[in-house]
């Protein structure tokens, strides 16, 4: 495939598959940041930092106006982030990947990346809403869950390759190896230091829509790369031609 | 056997340069929408903008929503 149509298609697949995530998030996950940032607003008013007044409402409308019209398009931005990076591995995996058409390929790597870069970086550093996290404590955060994505994919990475060169009865031990390695970063990496003040319900029906919005992405852009993959790549119109 | 195969593999490969140009992509999206805290627009409007954070705010949700951390 020449490089600028790889480029275009991976950009536009990962615009589209950030626009359905934005979707979803503005449906489903909306209504509990409303919620989180409305017992923000009312620890405010208890501390004294603000007070509760037309001045307040009117500046705090603006700045929800503003964010709630981020939500797509940072789902695209985000999108096109990461459908450069799922492009990128389905590049230089579909070869090795299972599934007798483009689709089924990129959908099986989608639920890979979305098992090791998005789930189990999940399960160590869930999602919080506004109200939980510390703004002292967000760059440690920051490095705990970047590190945490970097640890699992690129672990994956290894144990991949390291199972390459066992033997076909043997290849199920890169899997566990794999899973003894992610375990152990789970009791070597240090907890979120934040305490988590708001009600639990609250929190953990966030984190089920947050799980569901970006799930949405990853079977998004499966679907979308291999679509396009199957539809551009050279060798497949050389084989739809004969 | 090994024509074929080689053929194929030659087929669905890619340029390192447009690897390395959604490498790019890929790391600067995810700055912005997950660790930007005014650093971008500083470069326009220098120490105001990490008062202003506007991209902080606009993808403020999406941040929370998508797990990564904020205040």
């Amino acid at each position: 495939m020449k490089s600028a149509l790889f480029i275009l298609i991976v950009i536009v697949s990962g615009t589209l598959a950030g626009a359905i995530h934005g979707t979803v998030n503005f449906a489903i996950v909306e209504p509990y940041l409303d919620q989180a940032i409305g017992i923000e607003n009312e620890n405010l008013f208890a501390s004294g930092e603000a007070d509760d007044n037309p001045q307040f409402w009117a500046d705090y409308e603006e700045y929800r106006v503003w964010q709630k019209s981020g939500q797509v398009i940072a789902g695209m931005i985000l999108g096109v982030a990461m459908g450069s990076l799922f492009g990128i591995v389905y590049a230089l995996s579909r070869n090795s990947l299972p599934g007798k058409n483009d689709v089924t390929k990129a959908v099986v790597l989608a639920g890979i990346m979305w098992i090791t870069i998005y789930l189990i970086p999940f399960l160590k550093y869930p999602a919080n809403p506004p109200t939980v996290g510390d703004a002292e404590t967000v760059v440690l955060r920051s490095i705990l869950y970047v590190s945490f994505i970097a640890i699992s994919g690129f672990g994956a990475l290894a144990f991949y390759k390291l199972s390459k060169k066992l033997q076909s009865d043997k290849k199920y031990l890169g899997l566990v190896g794999y899973a003894v390695f992610i375990i152990a970063a789970f009791i070597v990496m240090p907890e979120n230091p934040d305490e988590v003040t708001a009600p639990m319900n609250l929190v953990n029906e966030f984190r089920l829509m947050s799980v569901l919005g970006v799930t949405s992405f990853w079977i998004s852009v499966g679907i979308i790369l291999g679509l396009f993959w199957n539809k551009f790549d050279d060798a497949n119109s050389s084989k739809n031609d004969s | 056997m090994s024509k074929v195969q080689q053929l194929s593999v030659s087929k669905t490969s890619v340029s390192k340069v447009a690897i390395l140009v959604l490498a790019i992509v890929f790391a600067a999206g995810l700055f912005v929408v997950g660790f930007d805290q005014g650093h971008i627009f500083s470069v326009v409007y220098g120490e105001q903008a990490f008062v202003d954070l506007t991209i902080h705010e606009l993808t403020h949700d999406m941040r929370h929503a998508a797990g990564f951390p904020c205040h």
